[in-house]
């Protein structure tokens, strides 16, 4: 997909989804096979459940300078692991609160995605890209 | 008292990089400031654990670093030097009470209380302080040898007081005090709350117990001012079997070393406090009111303590409130 975009200097961002193993990877792979489009700034990284991701993962990936980072699992009530995106969401939910202060909350999303949605994460993904390019690059400094 | 940890402090300057070989025992040392104390040559033990971590990666840190990753995140931005309204000589800085309250949800304890108990405290006192928004005084990843984060957030905080305008900064963390008295050269007057707290005139009936934080207590001298806070309010204070300068640990400092050493020196201490018979176990340091409830709301827990655990400014608010 990178090599047919077409090169402008354009600010693009880099986007890290933390995408669960059964409902959201499965959904990406839906979007892959059924060719619907979407933007070339995001990486996809299989969690088992979305709720494996803690949040200093994020916290970490935000300091290191990734633009957006996105969180994708079952939709509430079809979690494989029954309750596990509950958990998430507290969490998630905590770590928000805790970029607010910072003033980063709007580069965390946390979304439902289901195996069957593949439409619907190439929209997430195109809605996310577009709030990331407005807010811009992420404002941690370069440090020596 | 069982010895749980073979870590020395002899092996671990023996051991080190002044001698060219550098262990891992340096990151076992939980900083509590007793070496220092009893040493008969008065090594400054406790420099020299600063100094030798420096640059090096911590062995085991609790969380998996989520208030080390928060710090270095927040020491990389800007942050907002915003001028506000008041012209406070005091300002109170509450710490990092909101991100403990946000990822410790599972100790089951409420950390902003801590800073609304703190202001009405010092409402009560007449004393209208100055909230300051700084970033992390940097304490932890002090002592996690992250010296370069902890000094943008050093210079960050500088220029954020110095254009405050304040001139006493009351913090109600004892790791705080620590880090602004011994580690930033102010230049400004920086009290711990509980040296403020004398003057309440509560009455209060109740036997209570103190558990002496190593931050106010062997780092700063500070041993009196909390208990006479308690006792000048008419609490009775049961001393533990070890208290002031010999005072046990609560078994985590720095958010290093959560493990099964540390916690059987945090079973001592409760231990200890529940031999007392006190009915609430007062603190006056966040991190070690986060590590007894966290023993405390254990689901599998060998041993019930039924005792609570609070800060001292939360105890003497909600004295107040029941007083009024």
């Amino acid at each position: 997909m990178n090599e047919q975009a077409p090169k402008t200097t354009e600010f693009e961002p880099n986007i890290l989804a933390f995408c669960c193993n059964w409902c959201s990877y499965a959904g990406a792979d839906l979007a892959g096979v059924s060719r619907f489009q979407y933007p070339p700034t995001v990486r996809i990284l299989r969690v088992m459940c979305s709720s494996r991701v803690e949040p200093a993962f994020i916290l970490k990936a935000l300091k290191e300078g990734t633009d957006g980072v996105l969180i994708a699992g079952c939709h509430i009530g079809d979690c494989h692991y029954i309750d596990g995106n509950k958990n998430a969401e507290v969490r998630i939910n905590n770590t928000k609160k805790a970029l607010a202060k910072l003033g980063l909350d709007k580069r965390l999303r946390l979304e439902w995605i289901s195996a069957s949605e593949g439409l619907r994460f190439s929209e997430v993904i195109r809605d996310f890209t577009e709030e990331i390019k407005k807010l811009g690059q992420n404002p941690v400094k370069e440090v020596k | 008292m069982r010895r749980v940890s073979k870590t020395s402090p002899r092996s671990s300057i023996y051991n080190s990089k002044v001698y060219g070989l550098p262990t891992k025992d340096i990151w076992t040392c939980l900083t509590c400031g007793l070496c220092p104390q009893e040493c008969p040559q008065q090594v400054d033990f406790l420099s020299f654990i600063k100094e030798e971590r420096e640059g090096g990666q911590p062995l085991d840190v609790a969380h998996l670093g989520v208030f080390t990753e928060l710090a270095e995140l927040s020491s990389k931005l800007n942050g907002n030097i915003k001028e506000k309204t008041t012209d406070s000589k005091y300002g109170y800085f509450p710490g990092c009470v909101d991100s403990l309250g946000l990822f410790l949800h599972d100790v089951k304890t409420d950390f902003g209380e801590i800073t609304t108990s703190s202001l009405k405290l010092l409402d009560k006192l007449g004393i209208k302080p100055r909230v300051l928004q700084m970033k992390c005084c940097g304490h932890d990843v002090l002592w996690q040898g992250k010296k370069d984060v902890f000094d943008r957030l050093k210079d960050y905080n500088i220029e954020y007081l110095k254009e405050s305008g304040i001139d006493t900064l009351i913090t109600s963390c004892a790791e705080c005090y620590r880090t602004f008295s011994k580690d930033y050269e102010l230049g400004i007057k920086v009290i711990h709350i509980s040296e403020l707290l004398d003057k309440l005139g509560l009455k209060i009936n109740a036997e209570v117990t103190y558990h002496d934080p190593c931050r106010l207590g062997r780092h700063m001298g500070v041993y009196d001012a909390p208990r006479k806070a308690l006792t000048s309010n008419g609490a009775v204070l049961k001393e533990m079997e070890h208290s002031k300068d010999k005072a046990l640990c609560c078994g985590v400092s720095s958010f290093m070393n959560c493990n099964e050493q540390t916690k059987a020196l945090r079973i001592a201490r409760m231990d200890e406090a529940q031999a007392t018979g006190a009915k609430t176990l007062i603190t006056t340091c966040s991190k070690c009111l986060a590590h007894f409830n966290c023993l405390k709301s254990e689901k599998d827990a060998v041993k019930k303590y039924d005792f609570n655990v609070v800060d001292l400014t939360v105890f003497l608010a909600r004295q107040l409130e029941a007083g009024k």
